[in-house]
């Protein structure tokens, strides 16, 4: 038995639409009535939990579910030691810092030392700054960062970035790309290693979905 | 809240120790029967031993307090081979030595801090032997050690082995600046990264096929064959494969060569393996070793004689994988030996040597008792099977 763990949220359809064109159907989780965490696929030959985003290469992790879809900033934040099989494509953001509009800042470096950035993702951050050699105070927040440089408790931010409305809307600027995020396909390495084919058909008829889409015939 | 143990350590009831003693016996029987002497390393080493010569990092340590630069032991065998190389130097090789004991692991807990964890483990090292035929010993006693862990078909046992020479062919073509982290991106099976190193398109193929080739071994090593040549580790681990496949098959073990697994201790130079089982969620891996010369000639033994290989079971693995098997092994007798009015403490200690000396397994209920009825009710709160009532 197969067992891959997607991510509830904004890459439910999308990884449920790639695991299906791998054989896999998961259709029912996007049943709006559906209250199961723990879901068969239609040939019954693997299952698939919905859990949270930041969860899914934990499952990975602890070999409990062999394969996953999560974002490539989840990945960088959690660090943990799954294998990166696919760039599925979807789910396209950045990780961006962002300052007030009005703050006068053009670009990360241009912040004060030891000033303070908040985050959701204080790993990433801590790992940006120490690259460009700026010291900064790392705030934890777990959403609504934006209010951050709003209400004073920080000089700036690094969050997520998809289309730039909320950070317009709040009267803040991206001023520096930290990477560029897409939904990965992951594995457990160890899983893999003992693979004799079941996975790697899967992980090679996802990755042949991602060129149907991106080369139509 | 009340005292307990440090994050990451466990404290074993007595039916989990019943069980290591009995899978530990099982396998010092079987190293006894091949002719290895016991020997016991400290728990506690220095530093520069425990780190084998720069293949184990230091944060992987448990450092003690000391004026010394000690620590807790994250694995036995370069404790055992500075052993080899100094108090049993004069010993003639192959020098074939097993020890069993508790090991410490280091590791970031997820919510921060760092986690301890205690492990029993049980292995073997023969060392002095440079050729294949130490790793054919080694491999076939593995094989007769896991016959006392009594696997089953559910649990589908597969030996993956690796070579540390394969491993360098594969980053022969690769340019030296980037040969670490292609080495890092093999052994974490990271292919987007694979995908990503400046190299030509034909090397990262030929990396990511030998990466994702799986199957029979005499397939896989014609695959490397047919990219690499002809070249002397391929043709070594023909000749073993050759001689383990049967012996293997004796037993349903599944034998898998896998070019770029390599353990996470970087100890090895040569032949590494690891015995993985399938568990009820996710694989097991229960016995892990490989060849170690390198760390021998550090150890301080001349540079043609050094030669060593060895396997360690995870003791806390196997228990848990055969948590069932082993309760359903016959259990011994348990006798206790109750009183009533109309005898005394005294006679039951007599009677208890009585059947001491007969080798039985015999407590004595401090309690005086009413009837043999109470006494035979209190057989099972005292763990007891059989009744000895002292009229």
């Amino acid at each position: 038995m197969i067992t891959v763990a997607i991510a509830k949220g904004a890459l439910l359809k999308d990884s449920v639409a790639r695991f299906k064109a791998a054989g896999l159907d998961f259709s029912a989780v996007l049943d709006p009535d559906n209250r199961q965490l723990m879901i068969p696929s239609v040939c019954g030959r693997g299952r698939a939990l919905l859990v949270r985003n930041a969860d899914v290469p934990v499952y990975v992790t602890y070999g409990q579910a062999q394969l996953g879809v999560v974002g490539l900033d989840v990945l960088k934040e959690k660090q943990l030691p799954v294998a990166q099989l696919v760039d599925l494509g979807f789910g396209g953001c950045s990780m961006a810092v962002a300052v007030k509009e009005d703050s006068g800042y053009l670009r990360a470096s241009d912040l004060p030392p030891h000033c303070r950035v908040a985050s959701k993702f204080t790993h990433c951050a801590r790992g940006f700054f120490d690259s460009i050699d700026l010291p900064v105070e790392l705030v934890h927040l777990t959403g609504s960062v934006e209010l951050g440089p709003i209400t004073g408790i920080a000089e700036a931010i690094v969050d997520l970035v998809a289309t730039g409305r909320t950070l317009r809307e709040n009267g803040l600027v991206a001023i520096e790309e930290i990477f560029q995020s897409s939904a990965r396909l992951i594995g457990h390495p160890l899983s893999l290693r003992l693979d004799r084919g079941e996975l790697q058909s899967i992980v090679d008829l996802m990755r042949a979905s991602e060129i149907d889409i991106a080369y139509p015939s | 809240m009340a005292l307990q143990p440090p994050s990451g350590l466990t404290e074993l009831n007595p039916q989990q120790v019943a069980k290591n003693y009995r899978i530990t016996k099982h396998l010092a029987d079987v190293y006894r029967l091949w002719g290895y002497s016991e020997v016991s390393p400290p728990r506690v080493d220095r530093l520069d031993t425990l780190m084998a010569g720069g293949a184990i990092p230091s944060t992987d340590i448990i450092k003690l307090v000391s004026d010394d630069p000690i620590g807790l032991r994250p694995e036995m065998t370069a404790s055992i081979a500075r052993a080899a190389c100094t108090r049993l130097s004069e010993i003639p090789r192959p020098l074939r030595l097993w020890a069993s004991g508790t090991i410490f692991e280091s590791r970031q807990a997820a919510e921060g801090g760092h986690l301890i964890e205690e492990k029993l483990v049980s292995g073997v090292e023969l060392l002095g032997s440079k050729g294949i035929t130490a790793e054919l010993e080694l491999l076939s006693m593995l094989f007769e050690a896991l016959k006392t862990v009594k696997l089953n078909k559910y649990h589908k046992p597969r030996l993956l082995i690796g070579h540390t020479g394969l491993m360098d062919l594969l980053l022969s073509k690769v340019e030296p600046s980037i040969k670490d982290n292609v080495r890092k991106y093999l052994i974490e099976y990271d292919r987007l990264s694979i995908e990503d190193i400046d190299e030509s398109d034909e090397i990262k193929a030929e990396l990511i096929q030998v990466m994702e080739c799986r199957g029979e071994t005499s397939k896989v090593l014609n695959t490397l064959k047919s990219i690499y040549g002809d070249q002397e580790v391929i043709d070594d681990l023909m000749r073993l494969f050759t001689q383990m496949i049967p012996l293997a098959r004796g037993q349903d073990i599944d034998l898998q060569l896998d070019p770029t697994f390599q353990p996470h201790f970087e100890l090895y130079t040569g032949l590494v393996f690891q015995l993985v089982c399938r568990g009820a969620a996710s694989p097991v891996v229960i016995a892990r070793g490989g060849r170690y010369d390198n760390l021998v000639y550090k150890s301080g033994e001349k540079k043609d004689q050094a030669a060593g290989v060895g396997f360690s079971f995870s003791i806390d693995e196997i228990r848990e994988l055969m948590s069932e098997e082993l309760e359903s092994e016959p259990v011994e007798d348990i006798y206790l030996i109750a009183y009533g009015k109309t005898s005394n403490l005294e006679k039951a200690l007599d009677f208890q040597r009585k059947l001491h000396n007969e080798g039985k397994i015999a407590l004595v209920e401090l309690e005086e008792c009413n009837t043999e009825d109470e006494a035979r009710f209190r057989l099972k709160a005292r763990r007891c099977n059989r009744l000895e009532w002292l009229k």
